[in-house]
């Protein structure tokens, strides 16, 4: 087989040592129904926040791996999750993105999940309550113990923050997330956090090309806010990444200089003590979990990003907001104004990076010719070094048992040798 | 000056239209300038969304007549989508709140010409909607002229792709 020169091109950019990983990552359908097979199904991930459900019987429904969910808060206050699936036919059973129980469906009883299409009943703990005409349809056959909801391991931790694992043998978040969140816990977990903001978009891309983003600092070239409030500021150069086991790393802080940005109205949040408990004043701290979380806290501001893979060109990104549930209206005003002015979808940093990678989808289509994408940028990892990704890929490939480097190779599983805190300890 | 007596219904609805229907045509062609003359000094914008999921009220944009100013004055610093807006706009109602403060409520459709947005090759020229929503406004009697004291987009839509630096 001979080498066109377009291959050539997309292959041989810089030195050989350079790290790089194959875009057939990124482009390949198959290696991406792997990946919801051998990640996505099998690692905790970051579902949502206990404020959004406040009340007894309030519940939540996400899709995890295609997989529906739903997490619910039981008469005992107990957080759990099961698969949103009637065990009778395979139904969805709750419709809503949230709501509550006690309110009773047209078919059904309240403080139940009650299944529109064949009256099956649920108690908010998973049992099965009723089933229409057993007796006379089932006989001895089938008992309502033998029809619970499909339980999934449910944790909450880090900040009050519901994690949810779809294998039911899955080893305890805190062997997985390690001591990654060691940074941030002091400034999340000193008192109760609020969720004030959420939205979501769909994107044209591979959703690792978001977490990527996420992971390195270097194209804040991109953004006019963050060079003026940050790069162009004391403090931004000596930032660095500290990889742990897993596939996680954090960023260290800097101090932001939010008035730098034109005529910015946030020239008041810089007059102002509003942060996050034991946080300095405009400190900016964050920390990437393993397969497409992010925790960027930011001044007054808590942005929590989390994914949900469609397929291998496209992937829904929710963005959630957060406050101290203690905040007065005037600091959650000021909370909000500053999350959106930034992040939000008419903020001025998120559509942004939204259109880089939905550039960066164009340019590494479904059926193209590989490329070699560089990861390759190193300054002993400070803040435009490139760890956070040769991290990230170290432990996907250690997951999909093939290299992202030479993905159809049996070579290379031991992509970059990134040094991890915890490493020896990895789930 | 204030106006001594109350409107008719006609009257207060043809320049409630007025004020509105120009200010979606300034929005659309870019002419901020043109579109802030038709404000308050006071004026108060905001951008708000309920969202079922979290089931709370959110806001997505906030600013003054002067944080607007700075807005539009930064746009050309960003890399933003360009797509072309059209706003369709239909007023529905309107009502006298005192002899110098009236209240309209206007739908608004706006839909996306892209530009440089997607593989233009395939996708330039090509019109989406981009969201549904409504004007809450406020309108006050201010030296002489009816101009928008208050703002509130209040958006159905809640899926806006890779958003905008625009505003609504």
């Amino acid at each position: 087989m001979t080498t066109s020169r377009l291959s050539s091109w997309k292959r041989n950019l810089g030195s050989p040592a350079l790290a790089y990983v194959d875009s057939s990552i990124y482009t390949d359908p198959e290696i991406f129904e792997h990946e919801l097979d051998k990640i996505w199904r099998r690692t905790w991930l970051l579902a949502l926040h206990e404020s959004e459900l406040p009340e007894i019987y309030d519940y939540r429904t996400l899709t995890i791996a295609r997989e529906p969910v739903i997490v619910i808060r039981g008469e005992d206050n107990q957080i759990r999750a099961f698969l949103n699936i009637c065990p009778h036919r395979g139904a969805l059973l709750l419709r809503e993105p949230a709501g509550n129980l006690k309110t009773a469906s047209p078919t059904g009883s309240g403080k139940h999940i009650t299944c529109m299409f064949h009256s099956w009943q649920f108690d908010a703990q998973g049992q099965c309550t009723a089933i229409p005409r057993r007796r006379a349809g089932y006989q001895e056959r089938l008992e309502c113990s033998d029809a619970s909801l499909h339980q999934v391991a449910c944790e909450v931790a880090y900040g009050g923050f519901v994690w949810v694992h779809l294998d039911g043998q899955a080893p305890p978040l805190a062997e997985y997330i390690g001591s990654a969140f060691d940074d941030l816990r002091p400034h999340l977990e000193a008192e109760p956090l609020e969720v004030f903001h959420h939205h979501k978009a769909i994107v044209s891309t591979n959703y690792k090309l978001w977490h990527d983003t996420n992971s390195e600092f270097y194209h804040d070239y991109m953004h006019h806010f963050n060079r003026v409030t940050s790069m162009q500021q004391p403090g931004y150069f000596e930032r660095h990444y500290t990889p742990f086991a897993n596939g996680h790393v954090t960023v260290s802080s800097m101090t932001v200089k939010y008035n730098a940005y034109e005529h910015s109205e946030h020239a008041l949040a810089e007059s102002r003590d509003l942060s996050f408990p034991g946080l300095e004043r405009n400190g900016w701290k964050l920390l990437d979990l393993f397969p497409g979380m992010t925790v960027n806290l930011r001044g007054s501001a808590l942005r929590i990003d989390t994914m949900t893979p469609i397929s291998a060109d496209k992937v829904l990104i929710e963005f959630r907001g957060l406050g101290l549930k203690s905040d007065t209206p005037e600091e959650r005003r000021l909370r909000v104004r500053d999350h959106n002015t930034i992040w939000g979808p008419f903020g001025r940093n998120l559509p942004e990076d939204l259109l880089g990678v939905t550039n960066q989808g164009l340019g590494m289509q479904v059926g193209s010719e590989p490329l070699h994408v560089l990861h390759g940028r190193q300054e002993n990892s400070a803040i435009h070094d490139e760890v956070g990704l040769r991290c990230y890929y170290q432990e996907w490939s250690r997951r999909m048992g093939r290299s992202a480097r030479a993905p159809y190779s049996d070579t290379h599983l031991d992509l970059y040798a990134v040094r991890s805190v915890g490493a020896g300890e990895a789930k | 000056m204030s106006i001594d007596c109350d409107l008719l219904v006609h009257e207060r609805r043809s320049l409630a239209e007025e004020l509105i229907y120009s200010g979606a045509s300034y929005l659309d062609e870019r002419n901020w300038d043109a579109w802030l003359e038709l404000t308050t000094p006071d004026f108060h914008y905001r951008i708000g969304a309920y969202s079922p999921e979290i089931r709370r009220e959110m806001t997505w944009l906030e600013h003054d007549r002067e944080g607007l100013r700075a807005l539009f004055a930064l746009l050309g610093k960003h890399h933003s989508d360009h797509a072309v807006w059209f706003r369709q706009a239909t007023l529905q109602r309107v009502t006298q709140e005192s002899q110098d403060t009236l209240r309209a409520i206007t739908q608004v459709v706006i839909y996306a010409t892209s530009v440089d947005v997607g593989d233009v090759h395939l996708e330039s020229g090509s019109t989406r909607l981009f969201a549904v929503g409504r004007y809450h406004d406020q309108i006050n009697w201010f030296e002489g002229r009816w101009l928008l004291a208050d703002r509130l987009v209040q958006l159905d839509t809640r899926q806006l792709g890779i958003g905008s630096h625009n505003i609504v």
